[in-house]
């Protein structure tokens, strides 16, 4: 049990800034909570409601996202995009993330110098 | 299937600010919608007001739910301000509780109430001045936690902070020949008050009463001794240990209560030492008595707590001691 929860809280933490980096890259669209929830797990990035939703409005806060309610439908829909800062942060967080994955690699093929 | 999430949007909106609460409302119900239907759509077999408990129980505590939203602590005092909360309430207690509670139990006794009911007031002000204390930093330090621009601690750390390491000998040399001298000079006055040269004559007027050879001076003289054979073996042990503390305040009782009861019976004095006083002979030997009486209750009890902190202090030290 403490070897499957340290990996768990491990594992956690290595995908916490990932899904923020999902989000920017995924958000280029328009789209709403749920359905950003549910197309961000389709392609392998889990994250879970409790955590998605604080974090758009954080991202928003911080200028990174911009939002409009869509009253098209029946139910209003918060609609959120990126924002040219959060697509700069973006750019800057997937060189750092190919840094991270060639440093990485180096350590697996026993090339580091 | 409205009045749950109803009751839910509104305990999650109740407590924040009006700017924000219109724009949580309509989010949370957007998201509360989503997930309903999502389990709906699932095609569980589930009623819409199964999904609807389903949806609702995943958020959770609404008050929690909305903490995150408006990024509001869920704590009285974080890790920023923790420390200098803590080392603030142990220096306050510290300093203001012992003071405080010795203040008016003295002030109890100058008053002339009994020592029972002066100590029992004491410790009563200084339990309540404790609790006060501590309530009141810890409401101030709530506050400072939930005011803006809260980005860095209190005060800043620097390496000059740090605590010295424990001495590895925490009975030093000059302790031990200060204590022998003082203990030995005591040991010399007990003798010399006898031959105190008073008048042209050349005759002896002894300050304390010559019938007190009998016994007592004998006495005192021999727990001066034992001080000094105690003093001696505490420096070969190089620390305080509950057991020292414990003989120290035996040997501080030894001295200190027949002196107060030889003081306070009115035997401690040699009578003719007042008769050359004068007219005022009273007087003088009221003050004189209470002068005594002072000074060896508060001495014995001096250093009786002394012993104790620093016994407490070396079994806390032991541990990097024994590595240093």
């Amino acid at each position: 049990m403490g070897t499957d929860e340290t990996t768990a809280s491990h594992l956690q933490e290595l995908r916490r800034g990932t899904v923020v980096l999902g989000c920017l890259m995924r958000l280029r669209t328009p789209d709403y909570g749920y359905a950003l929830l549910e197309s961000l797990n389709g392609i392998g990035i889990t994250v879970d409601a409790n955590t998605l939703y604080p974090l758009l409005r954080r991202l928003e806060k911080q200028g990174l996202l911009t939002s409009e309610w869509n009253t098209d439908e029946a139910r209003p829909r918060k609609f959120y995009s990126t924002s040219p800062a959060g697509d700069r942060l973006a750019a800057e967080l997937t060189a750092d993330w190919h840094r991270i994955d060639q440093a990485l690699t180096r350590l697996t093929t026993g090339d580091e110098r | 299937m409205t009045t749950l999430t109803d009751r839910y949007v509104h305990a999650a909106t109740r407590t924040v600010h009006d700017r924000q609460r219109a724009e949580l409302d309509r989010e949370l119900r957007e998201r509360i919608g989503d997930a309903v239907d999502a389990r709906l759509a699932a095609g569980d077999g589930l009623t819409p007001a199964d999904a609807e408990v389903a949806a609702l129980t995943e958020l959770g505590d609404p008050e929690r739910l909305a903490a995150r939203y408006v990024d509001r602590p869920l704590y009285l005092i974080g890790p920023r301000l923790y420390l200098d909360w803590l080392r603030l309430v142990k220096l306050l207690l510290a300093i203001a509780v012992p003071i405080t509670t010795g203040v008016v139990i003295f002030a109890g006794l100058i008053g002339g109430g009994t020592v029972g009911d002066a100590v029992v007031n004491g410790l009563a002000t200084g339990f309540s001045l404790a609790v006060n204390l501590a309530f009141w930093v810890t409401v101030v330090f709530a506050i400072i936690e939930r005011t803006p621009a809260r980005s860095t601690a209190l005060t800043t750390w620097t390496p000059a902070r740090l605590p010295e390491l424990p001495k590895s000998r925490q009975v030093s040399r000059v302790d031990l020949i200060l204590s022998i001298v003082f203990l030995v000079v005591a040991i010399g006055a007990l003798v010399w008050q006898q031959f105190t040269v008073d008048r042209p004559g050349g005759e002896f007027t002894p300050i304390l009463d010559p019938a007190l050879w009998a016994f007592w001076l004998p006495y005192l003289i021999a727990v001066l001794v034992a001080e000094i054979v105690f003093t001696a073996l505490l420096y070969r042990n190089r620390h305080w240990n509950w057991w020292f503390a414990a003989v120290n305040i035996v040997l501080n009782a030894a001295f200190a209560i027949p002196v107060v009861w030889l003081a306070s019976t009115g035997q401690l004095f040699n009578p003719e030492l007042f008769d050359r006083v004068g007219p005022d002979a009273d007087g003088v030997r009221t003050v004189l008595t209470n002068l005594v009486i002072g000074a060896a209750v508060i001495i014995a009890i001096w250093d009786s707590v002394d012993g104790f902190v620093k016994a407490w202090r070396a079994q806390r030290d032991e541990v990097p001691a024994a590595g240093a």
